[in-house]
């Protein structure tokens, strides 16, 4: 035994031993050469902006929806335009994609994701108020130039009440809860001067924060109209079964069922057993599912007659500007089909806005234009009096919020019409209101 | 008040109905086979997806209704066939297994739809009004439907020749091993059945609401449910307890609102399971 622990050691040492290096032998010194003068040579300009390469922009949305989606497909669309003809100060965009999933805790890695290891200049979209705040934090960490989704006032009131953490937030896609109600309340009114009896609502919402916001500012418009709420239904994600809602509204004798809904994502269940139950009461409310081109179909026609507010200031059959018409000729020549979500005219602005600052600040002699607080000195140039005109006129209130109006932004009260959604009220209306033939008073 | 009870009857009714069909089948092929399907509530998606492209590209609803069953059931065959005859043996085993490919197929149907919900095609069109309560077809179709299909399987389990097979090698598949049934050919056929009446309820549920992806988990939670309150394996015990969940959910919408009635379903089916924990109909092992 002991010959062989001996055996093993002097393999050991041996091997060990040979491994080492031989001691290093003193290596002359080479005769010192004179050196040549060098020639004075024409030093390079430096490369612009820090040797930038590219423009990354990122998008992050829910990518299993609508929302998503078009706010992918539009955020090309612009890229792909922007490139043909040279970039951002000769930078090209490249796209990055983020998958929020609906779930913060994804959304929050994916907008880090996007900010530290793709290097987004910018990044848009974030459906959904809750998402938007998780990412929001994200955002301030990162330094990240942010032209938002949802619509939550309780964004724009974080970057009043802490600008320095906050200020790299600008909403784009569309106004916020308490415009929301403003329209809400305006189109009560719209269907008195039409004839429509509005005594009585019924409600039926996102069991969320966007909601919550909408109704705080609802509420006190309805009570100066004299219109009383007769049912108040928020409902969770996936939601499905109206029929008992609906039978309840009309029990209750509600003249208009107001629906606001986003998260929920089935307004063409309610669509359709509205329609086939022939309720006695108006659909009408926001309902986002009825921005979908396709919703008329989805419904089998039941879609028909509801009325809605075309969320985010446009709509493909009434294009509020000539960029506007352009655009959804273009989207739909791209993916066969015209924007399946608002957020697409939102994240379609947001490149061009997000191009048009950076070479502003360039114009003003701002060293490094892209740097994420001299964007947003410029971003803030774009106030009520010096809107943007892109798909909507974009301008922003110092709290970054949109700013409301018949000439900015705001959302049109739209109605389905044999298979087509029009914009009915106001200015560029392009139809009238038309009732339903089993609605009667 | 009363066109309150006529709703809360009928609609309870449907409801009832068709997540008898769904529950029936989950403790079909645990009762026989003793299989804890997880996947279950992917067949009941499954088949309203595939009925609905089916429908979307031209098929007549009614023939796109039955193919897509039949796919299904083909399906669920392939599922015992591929995966599940092999593992058998192994309870947990098959609950990941089963549990994986639900979450596989689900994670497909969002890439491929979307999580927006999907109707499937009206199946017939109009409204019958009880009182002042408008009912429409649909749900009179779905309750209909359900009802036959659940009085052809107990009729089938209990009357006929290959019933009673399946019935006795839920009993004892040993002993029936010995007396020459071809075990392994009634699971088979048990799992088929099962996938399809998870299937035809998915079409009804997604002809009056909609289907989604994440549907597919919400009738598992249901159906395993209402069979344990039924009773692991008790066909019967799982019909009578889809109804008295059916109307609990209904009643719930109608007082406290939507966002409460899986809440209080589930609430409910944990109070009883405290005060009889095999069940309404189980028997202690």
């Amino acid at each position: 035994m002991m010959r062989k622990v001996l055996l093993l050691v002097l393999v050991v040492a041996l091997v060990f031993g040979c491994a080492q290096q031989p001691p290093a032998k003193p290596t002359p010194s080479p005769t010192p050469k004179a050196t040549p003068t060098p020639t004075p040579v024409k030093t390079a300009t430096p490369p612009p902006f820090g040797g930038k390469k590219e423009v990354v922009i990122g998008v992050i949305g829910p990518m299993s929806r609508a929302e998503g989606t078009a706010e992918r497909n539009a955020a090309m669309l612009a890229a792909e335009e922007i490139n043909a003809k040279g970039g951002i100060l000769g930078l090209k965009i490249r796209i990055v994609v983020g998958d929020t999933k609906l779930n913060p805790d994804t959304a929050t890695a994916e907008f880090r994701r996007l900010a530290t290891e793709e290097k987004a200049d910018m990044i848009l979209g974030g459906f959904s108020s809750g998402i938007m705040n998780a990412m929001m934090e994200t955002m301030a960490e990162t330094k990240t130039v942010f032209l938002a989704d949802a619509s939550s006032p309780g964004h724009p009131k974080k970057v009043a009440e802490n600008y320095d953490k906050y200020k790299y937030w600008f909403r784009v896609s569309q106004n916020n809860g308490t415009t929301f109600a403003w329209e809400l309340a305006e189109m009560i009114d719209f269907l008195r001067e039409n004839g429509v009896k509005v005594d009585k609502v019924y409600i039926i919402r996102d069991e969320h924060i966007w909601t919550d916001a909408v109704m705080a500012n609802l509420k006190p418009l309805l009570e100066e109209r004299n219109v009383s709420i007769v049912g108040n239904k928020p409902l969770p994600r996936g939601f499905s079964d109206y029929e008992p809602l609906l039978l309840d509204a009309q029990e209750k004798g509600a003249d208009v069922i107001i629906p606001i809904l986003a998260i929920v994502n089935t307004g063409d269940v309610l669509a359709k057993q509205w329609a086939e139950l022939q309720i006695p009461a108006l659909l009408a409310g926001h309902d986002l599912a009825a921005m979908d081109p396709n919703f008329y179909e989805k419904t089998g026609g039941a879609a028909n007659y509801e009325i809605f507010l075309a969320d985010g200031g446009a709509l493909y059959t009434s294009p509020p500007t000539d960029i506007c018409a352009k655009f959804v000729e273009n989207y739909k020549a791209k993916y066969g089909h015209y924007p399946e979500s608002h957020e697409a005219y939102g994240a379609y602005d947001a490149v061009y806005i997000y191009k048009q600052v950076v070479e502003e600040a360039y114009k003003a002699g701002e060293k490094n234009p892209f740097d994420p607080d001299v964007v947003v000195k410029y971003l803030e140039k774009h106030g009520p009096d010096n809107p943007i005109k892109l798909t909507r006129v974009v301008a922003w209130h110092k709290n970054h919020a949109l700013v409301w109006g018949d000439d900015y932004m705001r959302n049109w009260l739209s109605q389905w019409q044999d298979g087509k959604p029009y914009i009915i009220h106001p200015k560029i209306a392009k139809a009238k209101l038309k009732l339903p033939p089993w609605f009667q008073q | 008040m009363i066109d309150i009870a006529v709703r809360i009857i009928i609609y309870g009714a449907v409801v009832s109905g068709i997540w008898a069909l769904v529950a029936s089948g989950f403790t079909l092929i645990f009762g026989v086979a003793r299989i804890l399907n997880f996947a279950h509530g992917t067949f009941f998606v499954l088949a309203a997806y595939i009925g609905i492209v089916l429908a979307g590209s031209g098929v007549n609803p009614y023939l796109a209704t039955l193919i897509s069953i039949a796919i299904v059931g083909v399906f669920g065959l392939a599922v015992y066939t591929g995966l599940l005859s092999k593992i058998k043996e192994h309870e947990v085993m098959v609950i990941i297994v089963t549990l994986a490919l639900a979450l596989l197929i689900e994670q497909i149907l969002l890439l491929l739809f979307g999580e927006h919900g999907l109707s499937y095609p009206t199946l017939i069109w109009g409204v019958v009004r009880i009182g002042k309560t408008p009912i429409t077809y649909k749900r009179i179709l779905a309750f209909i439907v359900a009802i036959a299909v659940i009085a052809i399987l107990e009729y089938f389990i209990n009357r006929t020749r290959l019933g009673k097979t399946i019935m006795a090698a839920s009993q004892n598949f040993e002993g029936a091993m010995l007396v020459g049934i071809n075990v392994d050919r009634i699971f088979k056929i048990t799992m088929a059945i099962s996938a399809m009446l998870a299937g035809l309820g998915g079409i009804l549920y997604s002809q009056i609401f909609a289907a989604t992806p994440e549907v597919a988990m919400k009738s598992l939670i249901f159906a395993f449910a209402i069979v344990i309150l039924g009773g692991l394996g008790s066909v019967r015990g799982s019909i009578i307890a889809s109804f008295i969940i059916g109307y609990v959910i209904t009643i719930a919408i109608n007082f406290l609102g939507a966002q409460w009635a899986e809440f209080v379903a589930l609430l409910f089916i944990i109070g009883i399971l405290v005060v009889r924990p095999t069940g309404l109909f189980g028997v202690e092992e």
